[in-house]
C-alpha cells in the first residue's frame, strides 16, 4: 500500500468538495474492491475519503412502486431487510449470495456499481430491474450507467448517493458461480415490470449486458418455454481459466431458463 | 489414577490439548515472532519465466527512504554462498533408487537463494531489500532496475521433455532423470500374449499446498558468538538448520533454528526455501534482525508445488481379468529447479498398487521447466499412480466387460502372499487388502447403489459410484531420535526431532507417554522446537511423525523403566526382577510396598547412595535409523451426482476405510481422513495452478482464480479405520496422514466416469471441472485449461 491521507467527511457535501480539492483522491466505501487493489499497489492516490460516517446514503427504504437503497447501505442489510423481501426477493436472494460473511458485512451497494466488476452480481440488478442511480450531481438510468470494463458513467468527484428500484411484477436472479472466487461466472437477472420484460446478465461478458431477443421472447409469453430454443452465441464473451466463452453462452441460457422458472413464469 | 482411569492412552479419542492455544490466536507462528531493531524484508521477483539476467541497478533503490541493503545474486556469490543442497532421490533403504539408463549421472542444477545468471520461472527471487518498513521496502523494490534478456520459455510436462524446448540449463537437457523400471523382457512378453490391453493417457495437473499459515521468517546474526539465528516454519527444524548452514557456508551449529507452531506443510512447505538462507544472509549483512512475510500472491507464485506429472500406461489382462502385466512412461515436472523427484519415485515404484502384477515396465523421467519448483506434496506421487492404476482397471471393466468389484477382489494379493514383492522390487510388508475394501463396500452400501442411481436418474441427475484402492509406502528421512526425562515436579519431557505442522502431536505423543507412564496427558512436555535442544531429528514428513517418533520414544522408555526398576529396588531395598512397573508406580511383586515414577526421579537426582550409574537425571536416548518402509493401504468408495445440464458435480457420499495398524488417537486421524479427501477431491475437481503456455506466466495466482476445495463441496464422510498391526513397528502403527488423499483423485474421476457411462464419456481429466463434464457429454473436444484463453 502507498502512503494516502485518510478523510471522513459527515456529508456528502462535505465529501464532494475534498474529492474536488484533494489531488488524487478516491472515495471510500466497504473497502473489499478497493483495498486489495491498494495493498498490491495496483493503484495509488494521495486521499481516501471515507463514505461510512455519512448516515443520510445508508438505509432501505419502499417508495411507492419503487424501492431505495442507500449507497452505503451493506449487503447483510439488504439480504436480511424485510422490506426488500417483501417488495424484491430476487435482490434478498443476489445480495445474501455475494461473497462471504465477512464480504457482506462490509462491502456496499454503491460500492459494487460503481466499481462494475465485470463478475459482479448487483450491476445485472440495476440493469435488470431498469433502476435509476442517483447521484450527488445527477439522476442516471440503468441502462446508461455501465459503459464497459470497470467503468460505468460517473464523473470524476461524482458520489452514488442512492439506487432506485422499481417494484417488478415477477423478478428472480440466479448466479451460477465461478468455483474459486465464487463471483458470477455467469448471473442472470431476469425481470417482469410494469415497462415490460428485462433480462440482464453479468459475467459472461466485459461489462453487464441486456439480452434483448430473449427480452421479446418473454415478452409475449414469460415463461421457460417460450425459451425452450433459445441459445446464446459466444461471440465477444469472456474466456478464461474458468470458462471458455462457449460454456459462458450455454450457462447464460440455462441460467435464464432457471430464472424465469424461479421467478414463477407460467410453466 | 490408572491410564485406563484416566481414559487419555493410546486409542482414546481425546481432543487436542493445542486447539484451545491455536483457535483462540495464542499460536506461536513464526510472524508472531518480533525482535527489538527488527527490519523487514522484500524480494523483488523475476517477472519472466525465463530471461538472462543483465545489468542491475540497485543505486537508485538505495537512495530511497529507509532502505538499508538490496542484494542480488552477484553479492550473494561474492559472499560465499552456496546453492541448495538438494538430494532430489530418497535414498532410504527401502527405496528404489531410479538411475538413468545411459549411465550418467542424475542431473542437479545449483539453485541460489536468489537467481544470479538466469530466471528460470515467474516470481523468482532476484534481489532482497532490507529496510526500515515493509513499505519502504517495497518502494526500493520498485526502484530496483534490471536489464533482462527474455528467452523462450517451456511450462508444460511433455513439451519440456523434447528434445527443441527451450533449455533451462546450458550445462544439461531438460531431462535431469530418464531411468528404466521394471523388467523390459518379461513384460513385452506377457503383452504378447494377454487377451486384453486397455491404455490410458493422461496428466495430473500441478496444485499447490496452500498452507493457512504463509511462510514467514526472521533472522538474526549475533557477531560474538558468529551465530544465525532463524525463526521459520518448515517440516523439521534440525533439516532445514543444516540446509540453512549449508548454504551459508558455516558449521551447523553455528545456526539455532526455531519453530514452534507451523500452520500446514503438506510436504510443500517440507525443505528450506531460497528466502529463509536470503534472509539470514542479509540479518548478518544489514546487522540487524530481518523479518520477512509471504504475501498470498508469492506463495500461488513460489511456495513448492506438487503433483504434475505426464502419465501413458498401459494393463494387459488374461480372458479372466487376471493382471499380467503394466507398462507406460511417467514424465514429472521438476520445474525450475532439480529440487525433489521423488513423486515420481514414489510414483513408478509401487505403480501397480496392491495388485498381484508379474510383470512392470516404466520410463521414468524427471523434466525441467519454466515453472516454480515442485516437492512431494501430500502422499507424493502415490495418488497420482493409484489414479492411474485404477482408470486403467475401470477403463478395462468398460471395454471388456469385467465387474469393476469382482476384478479387483480376484487380483487383490491375498494375505497368505505376503510379504509381496512387487514388478519394481517393493516388499509390502502385511495387510488385509480385500478385507477391507469388502468392508469399504459394504459401508458404502455399493449394493444399494442401482436404487439411488434409479432415483436419480428420475429427478435428471446422473449418479454414479466407484471404489479404489491404495497402498502408500512411507518412508522417508530414517533415523528419529528422542530424549526423555522424568522430573521430579511430575512433568516429562520429550525432546523430539519431529515438528507439529498441525497433525496434532502434542496430544497423541503424549497419549504414548500416558499409556507408558500413566502421567496425564497436560504434564507431557513434547519439545520440537528449538535445534539447540532437538540435535536429531528427520520432521514430519512421508508418514514418520507418529510412526518414528512412537518408534523411539516406545524404546525409551522401556530403558526408564528398567532403570526406573533399579533405582526402586534400591530404594524399596528388593531385587530388580521383582520389580513391577503399572500404573506410574513402581511396586515389589506380591506386596504393597511401591514407589512413585517422580519420587525414583527425585531420588535420583538426591540420594548420594545410589550406584553411580543410577544417579542423576532420569533420562533415555533412544536415536534409530528405522530401515523399513511402512505400508499404510485402504479403499474409498465415493458417490457422485452430475447434473447433466451444466456439468456439476455433487459428492453425495463418500466412504473411507484406511488401515492405520493401530489408531493412537481415532478422532484425530478421521480428521486427518479428512483433510485428506479434500487435498484429493479438490485435485480431481478444482485446484488448478494454471501456467499460461505461450509466456509461462500464472494464471491462477490468488483465491481469485485458484479454486479451493471449501467445506460445502462435501458432504459428511463415513470414515473407518482398519487396525491391522504392522509388524516391523514395536506398536505396528502404520502412518495415518496420506490415506485420505491417495485414492481420492482415483475414486472421485471414477465415479464421475461411471455416472456418465451411459452418455457414452470415457475419461475427463483432471480437474474434472462442469465445462470438462459437459463437453464430454456433449461430445465436444476437451479444451486444456492453458488454451482456453482468448
Ligand atoms: C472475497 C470477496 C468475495 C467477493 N464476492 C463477490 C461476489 O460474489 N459478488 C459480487 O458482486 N461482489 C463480490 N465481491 C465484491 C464486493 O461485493 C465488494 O464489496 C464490492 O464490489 C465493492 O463494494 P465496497 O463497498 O467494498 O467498495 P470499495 O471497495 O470501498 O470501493 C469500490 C469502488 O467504488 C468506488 N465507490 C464506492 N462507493 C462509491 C460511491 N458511493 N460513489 C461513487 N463511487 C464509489 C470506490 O471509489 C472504488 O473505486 C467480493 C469481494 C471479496 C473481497
Amino acid at each position: 500500500m502507498y502512503a494516502f491521507d485518510y478523510h471522513q467527511p459527515k456529508s456528502v457535501d462535505e465529501a464532494a468538495q475534498m474529492l474536488g480539492a484533494k489531488p488524487e483522491p478516491k472515495l471510500l466505501a466497504g473497502g473489499m474492491s478497493l483495498l486489495p487493489t491498494l495493498k498490491l499497489r495496483l493503484a495509488q492516490y494521495t486521499d481516501l475519503v471515507d463514505l461510512s460516517a455519512i448516515d443520510s446514503i445508508k438505509g432501505i427504504e419502499r417508495d411507492g412502486d419503487a424501492l431505495v437503497i442507500g449507497a452505503m447501505t451493506r449487503h447483510v442489510e439488504v439480504a436480511t431487510s424485510d422490506t426488500v423481501k417483501r417488495a424484491i426477493p430476487a435482490l434478498t436472494t443476489l445480495a445474501g449470495g455475494i461473497g462471504d460473511p465477512l464480504v457482506r458485512n462490509r462491502g456496499t451497494m454503491g460500492g459494487s456499481i460503481a466499481n462494475a466488476d465485470p463478475a459482479a452480481d448487483y450491476p445485472s440488478a440495476v440493469l435488470g430491474l431498469g433502476a435509476t442511480v442517483i447521484t450527488d450531481k445527477r439522476q442516471i438510468a440503468g441502462d446508461d450507467f455501465f459503459k464497459g470494463l470497470f467503468e460505468t458513467a460517473l464523473e470524476p468527484g461524482e458520489i452514488v448517493m442512492a439506487v432506485r428500484y422499481p417494484v417488478p411484477l415477477q423478478a428472480a436472479y440466479i448466479k451460477y458461480p465461478n468455483p474459486a472466487s465464487r463471483f458470477a461466472l455467469v448471473g442472470v437477472f431476469v425481470a417482469r415490470t410494469a415497462a415490460g420484460v428485462r433480462v440482464a446478465v453479468t459475467g459472461a461478458g466485459p461489462c453487464v449486458f441486456r439480452l434483448t431477443d430473449a427480452e421479446a421472447l418473454l415478452a409475449k409469453n414469460f415463461s421457460a418455454a417460450a425459451l425452450e430454443n433459445f441459445t446464446v452465441k459466444p461471440d465477444g464473451l469472456n474466456a478464461d481459466i474458468h470458462a471458455t466463452a462457449e460454456y459462458r453462452a450455454h450457462a447464460v441460457a440455462v441460467m435464464l431458463k432457471r430464472a424465469v422458472a424461479a421467478a414463477g413464469g407460467n410453466t | 489414577m490408572s491410564h485406563a482411569a484416566s481414559g487419555e492412552g493410546i486409542g482414546q479419542p481425546i481432543r487436542r490439548r493445542e486447539d484451545m492455544r491455536l483457535i483462540t490466536g495464542k499460536g506461536q507462528f513464526s510472524d508472531d515472532m518480533n525482535l527489538p531493531g527488527q527490519t523487514y524484508a522484500v524480494f523483488l521477483r523475476a517477472p519472466h519465466a525465463h530471461a538472462r539476467i543483465g545489468a542491475i541497478d540497485t543505486a537508485a533503490a538505495l537512495k530511497m527512504p529507509g532502505v538499508l541493503a538490496v542484494l542480488t545474486g552477484k553479492d550473494l556469490l561474492a559472499d560465499g554462498l552456496k546453492p541448495i543442497p538438494h538430494t532430489p532421490l530418497l535414498a532410504h533403504p527401502a527405496e528404489i533408487i531410479p538411475e538413468n539408463t545411459d549411465g550418467t549421472p542424475v542431473f542437479t542444477a545449483p539453485h541460489y537463494p536468489l537467481a544470479t545468471d538466469k530466471v528460470r520461472f515467474v516470481g523468482e527471487a532476484v534481489a532482497i531489500v532490507v529496510a526500515t518498513s515493509i513499505a519502504a521496502a517495497k518502494d526500493g523494490a520498485e526502484a530496483i532496475a534490471i536489464d533482462y534478456e527474455p528467452l523462450p520459455a517451456v511450462t508444460d510436462t511433455v513439451a519440456a521433455a523434447a528434445p527443441d524446448a527451450p533449455q533451462l540449463w546450458d550445462q544439461h537437457s531438460n531431462v535431469a532423470l530418464d531411468a528404466r523400471l521394471g523388467d523390459a523382457a518379461a513384460t513385452a512378453a506377457a503383452f504378447k500374449r494377454a487377451a486384453h490391453v486397455v491404455k490410458f493417457k493422461t496428466w495430473v495437473q500441478r496444485i499447490t499446498g496452500v498452507p493457512m499459515e504463509p511462510r514467514a521468517a526472521l533472522s538474526e546474526y549475533d557477531p560474538q558468538t558468529k551465530r544465525y539465528m532463524l525463526h521459520a516454519g518448515s517440516g523439521g527444524a534440525v533439516r532445514l538448520k543444516n540446509d540453512l548452514a549449508t548454504v551459508l557456508g558455516v558449521p551447523s551449529d553455528d545456526v539455532r533454528v526455531l519453530m514452534y507452531d507451523v500452520g500446514g506443510n503438506f510436504g510443500t512447505r517440507g525443505m528450506i526455501y531460497p528466502e529463509f538462507a536470503a534472509v539470514a544472509w542479509a540479518a548478518r549483512r544489514v546487522g540487524k534482525p530481518v523479518k520477512w512475510l509471504c504475501e498470498r500472491h508469492e506463495a500461488f507464485l513460489c511456495d513448492y508445488q506438487g503433483r504434475d506429472l505426464a502419465v501413458e500406461a498401459e494393463l494387459a489382462l488374461d480372458r479372466d481379468g487376471t493382471f499380467l502385466a503394466m507398462r507406460g512412461s511417467n514424465i514429472g515436472n521438476a520445474g525450475a529447479h532439480t529440487t525433489n523427484f521423488s513423486p515420481l519415485q514414489k510414483g513408478v515404484e509401487i505403480a501397480s498398487s496392491i495388485y498381484r502384477m508379474p510383470a512392470a515396465d516404466f520410463r521414468a523421467r524427471a523434466v525441467l521447466s519454466n515453472t516454480a519448483p515442485t516437492r512431494p506434496y501430500r502422499s507424493a506421487g502415490r495418488p497420482e499412480v493409484m489414479y492411474v492404476m485404477e482408470r486403467l482397471i475401470d477403463l478395462a471393466c468398460r471395454d471388456f466387460g469385467f465387474d469393476r468389484v469382482e476384478i479387483r477382489r480376484r487380483n487383490l494379493i491375498a494375505p497368505s502372499e505376503l510379504p509381496y514383492t512387487n514388478p519394481f522390487g517393493m516388499t509390502y510388508d502385511s495387510g488385509h487388502y480385500r478385507e477391507v475394501m469388502d468392508r469399504a463396500l459394504k459401508e458404502g452400501d455399493w449394493d444399494g447403489f442401482p436404487a439411488r442411481r434409479a432415483e436419480a436418474r428420475a429427478r435428471g441427475k446422473y449418479r454414479g459410484i466407484a471404489v479404489a484402492n491404495y497402498v502408500d509406502t512411507a518412508t522417508g528421512q530414517p533415523r528419529e531420535r528422542t530424549d526423555i526425562t522424568i522430573r521430579r515436579d511430575g512433568v516429562i519431557d520429550v525432546v523430539i526431532g519431529t515438528v507439529s505442522n498441525g497433525q496434532g502431536h502434542e496430544t497423541t505423543f503424549a497419549q504414548c507417554i500416558n499409556e507408558w507412564f500413566a502421567v496425564p496427558v497436560d504434564k507431557v512436555n513434547i519439545i520440537t522446537h528449538d535445534t539447540d535442544i532437538v540435535k536429531v531429528g528427520g520432521g514430519t514428513h512421508s508418514g514418520r511423525g507418529m510412526r518414528l517418533a512412537s518408534y523411539v520414544m516406545k524404546i525409551a522408555s522401556d530403558e526408564i523403566v528398567e532403570k526406573g526398576k533399579r533405582i526402586a529396588a534400591h530404594l524399596l531395598q528388593a531385587k530388580p526382577a521383582e520389580i513391577d512397573f503399572t500404573d506410574g508406580h513402581f511396586r515389589v511383586t506380591g506386596s504393597n510396598r511401591s514407589v512413585g515414577l517422580f519420587e525414583v526421579a527425585a531420588a535420583a537426582l538426591d540420594q548420594s547412595d545410589l550406584p553411580g550409574e543410577l544417579r542423576g537425571p532420569l533420562t533415555a536416548t533412544c536415536d534409530k535409523v528405522v530401515k523399513e518402509a511402512a505400508f499404510p493401504y485402504g479403499a474409498h468408495v465415493c458417490e457422485v451426482e452430475i447434473d447433466p445440464v451444466m456439468g456439476n458435480v455433487e459428492i453425495v457420499k463418500y466412504t473411507t476405510v484406511d488401515d492405520v495398524g493401530r489408531a493412537v488417537n481415532p478422532m484425530i486421524i478421521h480428521g486427518q481422513t479428512h483433510g485428506g479427501i479434500a487435498q484429493g477431491v479438490g485435485q480431481a475437481l478444482l485446484e488448478h495452478c494454471a501456467y499460461n503456455a505461450a509466456d509461462g506466466q500464472l494464471m491462477s495466482g490468488s483465491f481469485m482464480d485458484y479454486a479451493m476445495p471449501r467445506a460445502d463441496d462435501f458432504p459428511f464422510f463415513d470414515t473407518f479405520i482398519s487396525e491391522v498391526p504392522m509388524p516391523s513397528h514395536p506398536l505396528g502403527i502404520r502412518p495415518a496422514g496420506e490415506g485420505g488423499t491417495c485414492p481420492a483423485l482415483a475414486v472421485t474421476v471414477n465415479a464421475i466416469v461411471d455416472a456418465l457411462a451411459d452418455l457414452g464419456v470415457r475419461h475427463v481429466e483432471m480437474p474434472a471441472t462442469p465445462e470438462r463434464i459437459w463437453r464430454a457429454i456433449n461430445g465436444k473436444k476437451d479444451v486444456s485449461i492453458a488454451k482456453a484463453e482468448g
